[in-house]
């Protein structure tokens, strides 16, 4: 037998664990025998969230986390009854004969859409407040990408039920997709799986959408996370400039934690009331053969895309494709644009273009949703 | 560093070029057929052999006057078959070709509902987005059946 003193308990160890007479000190004294990690969990002990007039930010990031741990549980249990090869009936089975099966749906459906609303609002705070510029470039980098899968876990997701509404506004998205320059057709073909919306189309949205997306997105998350553990949390500059006695700070783990799990269930009880209040509905069957239904349109995250797409008709359709890449495109160079602390004319200048694109991006959200 | 150190270092690196090629070799050689397995798989013709396609969900009796009119499909593509005023049976594929929704036909034009595209009973696009006018398929009927077939491009149309 190797002898356990291989890893001895650190000495700060012994002042910081629970008293050794007791269940807990005699637990994480066995482990760090085992697993000496000790300096990873006096990191993260340390780890600390600055109070001040905008903190109520930092919890966002969590509750998106939140919304998306209950996709897993409501899309696991949705896996179960869902057929790709029968797609609208399981769905309807799922609606009308399994119990709490409609519950379970419009929950999946309603915190689908939080979870893009928070991210979105997520972004923007981390944006306004500047917690991009070095050395939390990487931590940007992977929350735009996470935006981004959580979009295609959108747009994947909205077919799977196979109504009439899901196959056009289907159609229509890949249809305005395979606009775009170069790999735009390809990708569209890819994505369906031959020329049109078929049932091909959906084993290859399903395949994406139950697994291989889930797994960058928790690939992703796994990164961003340990970046912000790393790193902790950025700081605005306002609180940057108080003087040292008057900067206070909150214990990550478990003072910030904890105060997060009321807001985790107000936001559960929130989930059931609208979906039971606004359950998700069923349209009839897609029929590839029908005529369109009235009222198609993409979820409410893709109305400003398709707005601005609308409004470069025909030829000039390439400026709205342009603005689509180019949107992007900014945000992503923002961190290696405006990267002085404390602020300065760069920064004050990406400051207004993110204000400009926030405006922007809620006029078109609105405008295509009345038009 | 000595001699030795520097032979071994060349010959560790020259270890590693080999792995890494043979590696990139084999995920090159796997990655083929990978990409063959998902790539899009072609549509059938609609048109069989003899050149037309049994339309389905419209029967001969149901487009006898002019004005009836009904969405249906040939092969795995949708359709509209429509009576025209002039007494002669019209069809067109029934894909917008703004963004690809089914249009319907209302008796007096085609109307695309997704985003108000609008063509007359030619398939000409005269109002909305749609930038070019719907594809015409030649068609024919028997007693039980309605067929189409592919129009020649420059017949414009004419059947």
């Amino acid at each position: 037998m190797e002898s356990l003193d291989k890893y001895p308990i650190p000495e700060n160890a012994e002042q910081k664990l629970p008293s050794e007479d007791k269940v807990p000190g005699k637990i994480s004294r066995m482990l760090l025998q085992r697993y000496p990690v000790w300096p990873i969990v006096d990191h993260l002990s340390e780890k600390v969230v600055p109070q001040h007039n905008h903190s109520v930010w930092y919890n966002i990031g969590g509750i998106a986390l939140f919304f998306f741990v209950v996709q897993i549980i409501t899309g696991v249990l949705l896996m179960i009854y869902y057929k790709p090869g029968a797609p609208w009936q399981s769905v309807q089975r799922i609606v009308m004969e399994v119990p709490f099966g409609n519950l379970i749906r419009s929950i999946h459906h309603w915190s689908a859409n939080l979870m893009v609303l928070s991210l979105f609002i997520h972004m923007f705070s981390t944006f306004f407040m500047k917690a991009y510029r070095p050395p939390r470039e990487g931590t940007w980098l992977t929350g735009l990408a996470l935006l981004g899968v959580t979009l295609l876990f959108g747009f994947s997701g909205y077919l799977l039920p196979w109504d009439d509404l899901s196959f056009f506004a289907t159609r229509v998205g890949m249809e305005e997709a395979e606009k775009a320059p170069l790999i735009g057709h390809y990708i569209g073909q890819l994505a369906k799986g031959g020329p049109d919306v078929s049932l091909d189309t959906l084993g290859r949205f399903y395949v994406l959408h139950v697994f291989v997306i889930p797994l960058v997105t928790m690939f992703i998350i796994g990164i961003h996370l340990f970046f912000v553990q790393v790193q902790g949390v950025s700081e605005p500059d306002s609180f940057r400039r108080l003087p040292k006695e008057k900067r206070k700070y909150h214990k990550f783990f478990t003072e910030f934690m904890f105060a997060e799990i009321p807001v985790w269930l107000v936001l559960a009880v929130l989930l059931v009331f609208l979906s039971a209040a606004w359950p998700r509905a069923l349209m009839p069957e897609a029929d590839p053969f029908a005529a369109a239904p009235e009222g198609i349109k993409p979820e409410w995250y893709f109305l400003s895309q398709f707005q601005l797409l609308k409004i470069f008709p025909g030829s000039l359709e390439f400026v709205g494709m342009m603005f689509l890449t180019l949107i992007p495109m900014l945000f992503l160079v923002t961190p290696f644009f405006d990267r002085s602390v404390p602020t300065d004319n760069r920064g004050r200048l990406v400051t207004k273009i993110g204000f400009l694109i926030l405006l922007g991006l809620i006029v078109f959200t609105i405008w295509g949703g009345l038009s | 560093m000595s001699d030795k150190d520097k032979s071994t270092d060349k010959s560790k690196r020259k270890f590693l070029f080999t792995i890494g090629g043979l590696s990139l070799i084999w995920v090159g050689g796997a990655a083929y057929p990978i990409a063959r397995y998902l790539s899009p798989q072609a549509a059938p013709d609609p048109f069989g052999e003899d050149g037309r396609a049994v339309v389905e969900g419209i029967v001969p009796n149901e487009v006898v006057k002019p004005g009836m009119g009904k969405n249906g499909g040939y092969g795995n593509r949708g359709l509209i078959v429509f009576r025209h005023p002039d007494g002669k049976l019209r069809a067109f594929d029934s894909k917008c070709t703004h963004a690809g929704c089914n249009v319907a036909f209302e008796g007096d034009k085609i109307f695309c509902h997704c985003h108000g595209g609008t063509y007359n009973l030619e398939g000409k696009n005269i109002a909305g987005p749609p930038p070019r006018p719907l594809t015409e398929l030649g068609v024919e009927e028997d007693e039980n059946s309605i067929y189409v077939y592919r129009l020649p491009r420059d017949e414009d149309g004419e059947v």
